[in-house]
């Protein structure tokens, strides 16, 4: 079932791979190949995005291809038919991810609703505080069908983590650093340190992304997440030499630790 | 499901404000809120941001009689609240000088900012210079082309001036730009958001620091033996000197207020920024909720206006509110009606406006001569004109001025 989320956690041999594609960039049917591309070569969850005009969370990379595909003309509508025909034939769950004005604009109910259509797994919202404006926002989502994915970062108080964990359905994602969205060279401690108080608190898988880069990066984090988050990195390669390349990464990233000597 | 009923009251104005941000920027947001409240009603702060108003800023800024204007108006009197005779020529450093101080209270050693004309940007660098701390500001590449003036006097002041070259590349991308590199230091750095939007607690906070304008104004009139304006006037880009100018009054019923938008060159998206209008409406961007300029999906849309200040696709929280609940009107003006109030003020008054005050001047003229003799209008003036000599003469003057600059280019090679 495409989206079965927990399913996939407990099937899938850890960590995870889930990776990230800015839907309409270069163009609709290319990212949507991607999306097909990472499938085949490891990825087994698949974060689409929804352009925006302003998204805060991304570094530079993901923001030149969010406002590539907007000015291509790409809409939340589209986005949507593409989730749903790539639904039909890909067996990795799909999350829908973007940010607070689009579902806004929308109104929550009826983008809620377009995320079940198309048969997303789940969505991620970092902009939108799981508890703010008084809305039950994972609820809602939950009532659709859809898990709300909650984005954690380093520095997030204790009862604010716990309250979130308690009422995540899906996963938990884990930024290893505070800081936007982009390829690093290293993890830092403070990143892993807040990786292992969020699993301490036993509750639902956890992700970890940002700045992930290196086939060794997903190795170091073996035992430490559930899932890890490839974003910025895929995008830098799609770019030097399409999906080609972004799957050659993903079956490095996908080798055992002893066979790989890959050093990204 | 319609966001209502907003958990903590504080946080909102009616529907409109939130704290609708990554994660994890909460934490610095909350450390902010906490060194506000605390310090607000501090003594020794209180009496340090006073001191710092008056030996710094050179507070009060005066109220005016515009003898000249009330005459060519025919119409009720007309007074100038006079913030363009602030230090660095704006009502800015209020809440520069308010956030300068937290900050240093916070232990924070870098401030960083974003600009639109320039204005904000100037008095945060004067502020940084003058307590030490280290600066960047973040300015649109267009701006900055309009606005080079400021960028030379922020320089000077040992501020790094950083160009956005991403979007729209004016004043929303600086902002966007600002709270990304806020999310990349925020150990050492403070965000000193330059107008009354953003996420809490900024919206707030900014209001109050820069209330003096109307607190001010209140008492300069009462030493006239005016109990109260009739009608208040101000420009809106985020809101910052407007809500500073209206907010002690909004109690007073019988207190007309008038925020004046950009009407920019026309009613096409793109060519103004009227939040208030048809392409304006509620949406959730750069941390808060408020009226924004949007397309039918939710994207932002570009904006325009001949003041690089008031060029901005959203508008304070606060704002969003007083405008559905009537308390305060908006108009637009264009830019050539904010050329002509420009030259209008200078030619009666001897006062060069700066390009975002002068839509305030365009339509406070308009709308005194309907108005008694008996009654008052208060017109902020938010700023001075210096800036904006390169963009009003290019308009007013061109041939003189075209010639002008091309002997200056010519002597600098
Ligand atoms: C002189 C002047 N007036 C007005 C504004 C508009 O901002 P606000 O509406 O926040 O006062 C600016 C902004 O840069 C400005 O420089």
């Amino acid at each position: 079932m495409p989206n079965d989320i927990a399913g996939t956690f407990l099937r899938r041999p850890k960590p995870l791979l889930m990776t990230h594609v800015v839907a309409g960039y270069p163009d609709l049917d290319e990212s949507r190949k991607t999306v097909e591309t990472m499938v085949e070569n490891g990825a087994d969850l698949v974060e689409i995005q929804i352009p925006f005009t302003d998204p805060l969370a991304d570094g530079p990379v993901i923001t030149a291809a969010n406002r590539a595909a907007l000015a291509r003309g790409v809409r939340p509508k589209d986005v949507f038919a593409m989730v749903r025909r790539l639904t039909q034939n890909t067996a990795a769950p799909l999350l829908v991810m973007t940010y607070a004005n689009i579902p806004h604009r929308m109104g929550f109910e009826r983008f809620a609703s377009a995320c079940a259509e198309a048969g997303a797994a789940g969505v991620i919202i970092p902009d939108l505080a799981f508890d703010e404006a008084g809305g039950d926002w994972p609820g809602l989502f939950r009532r659709y069908g859809t898990a709300w994915i909650p984005v954690l970062s380093p520095g997030m108080q204790e009862e604010r983590m716990r309250r979130i964990l308690a009422g995540t359905s899906g996963f938990a994602y884990v930024t290893l650093r505070t800081g936007t969205t982009g390829a690093r060279l290293r993890i830092g401690k403070a990143g892993l340190d807040f990786l292992g108080r969020v699993r301490e608190v036993s509750g639902p898988p956890v992700a970890a992304g940002f700045g992930i880069s290196r086939p060794e990066h997903v190795r170091a984090l073996r035992n430490k997440a559930d899932a890890v988050v490839i974003g910025s990195r895929l995008l830098e390669l799609y770019n030097a030499g399409g999906a080609k390349k972004v799957g050659a990464f993903l079956r490095l990233c996908r080798r055992e630790p002893e066979s790989s000597s890959a050093s990204g | 499901m319609r966001i209502t009923r907003p958990r903590a009251r504080s946080r909102f104005f009616g529907r409109y404000g939130g704290r609708f941000v990554p994660e994890m920027l909460v934490p610095a947001l909350e450390e902010l809120e906490e060194a506000y409240l605390s310090l607000r009603n501090n003594p020794g702060f209180k009496r340090e941001l006073a001191r710092i108003r008056r030996d710094f800023a050179g507070r009060p800024t005066p109220l005016a009689f515009a003898e000249n204007l009330t005459r060519k108006a025919g119409g009720c009197r007309i007074y100038l609240k006079m913030e363009c005779l602030a230090h660095t020529g704006a009502h800015k450093i209020n809440n520069v000088l308010g956030q300068i101080l937290l900050a240093r209270r916070m232990g924070k050693t870098r401030i960083i900012a974003e600009t639109g004309a320039g204005q904000h940007g100037l008095a945060v660098a004067a502020g940084a210079a003058r307590f030490g701390l280290r600066c960047t500001v973040f300015m649109g590449e267009i701006d900055m082309r309009r606005q080079r003036p400021n960028v030379f006097a922020m320089e000077i002041m040992g501020a790094e001036i950083v160009p956005v070259r991403d979007g729209s590349r004016t004043l929303k991308d600086a902002v966007t730009a600002a709270l990304k590199d806020w999310i990349e230091h925020l150990d050492t750095t403070h965000y000193l958001l330059g107008s009354a939007l953003g996420p809490h607690p900024y919206p707030r906070m900014v209001r109050e620091f820069q209330s003096v304008i109307g607190r001010e104004v209140k008492r300069q009139l009462a030493a006239l033996r005016i109990s109260r304006p009739d009608i208040l006037v101000a420009c809106v880009g985020g809101g910052s000197n407007s809500l500073g100018l209206f907010h002690p009054f909004l109690r007073n019923g019988k207190v007309r207020c008038v925020g004046v938008e950009a009407g920019g060159r026309g009613s096409r998206p793109g060519d103004h920024a009227v939040r208030f209008g048809a392409h304006g409406r509620p949406g959730i961007v750069q941390g808060y909720l408020s009226y924004f300029l949007q397309d039918r999906d939710g994207q932002i849309l570009p904006t325009h206006s001949v003041s690089a200040g008031l060029d901005y696709a959203g508008i304070s929280p606060e704002l969003a509110d007083l405008h559905d609940r009537k308390r305060v009107e908006f108009v637009a003006v264009t830019d050539r009606e904010a050329l002509e109030g420009y030259r209008l003020l200078a030619a009666e008054e001897g006062i060069i406006p700066a390009l975002e005050s002068a839509h305030a001047v365009a339509y406070g003229v308009k709308a005194a001569a309907d108005l008694p003799r008996s009654r008052v209008m208060v017109i902020n003036i938010s700023g001075r004109g210096d800036k904006d000599l390169f963009i009003a003469a290019r308009a007013l003057d061109r041939g003189n001025w075209l010639a002008f600059l091309k002997d200056e280019a010519d002597r600098a090679e």
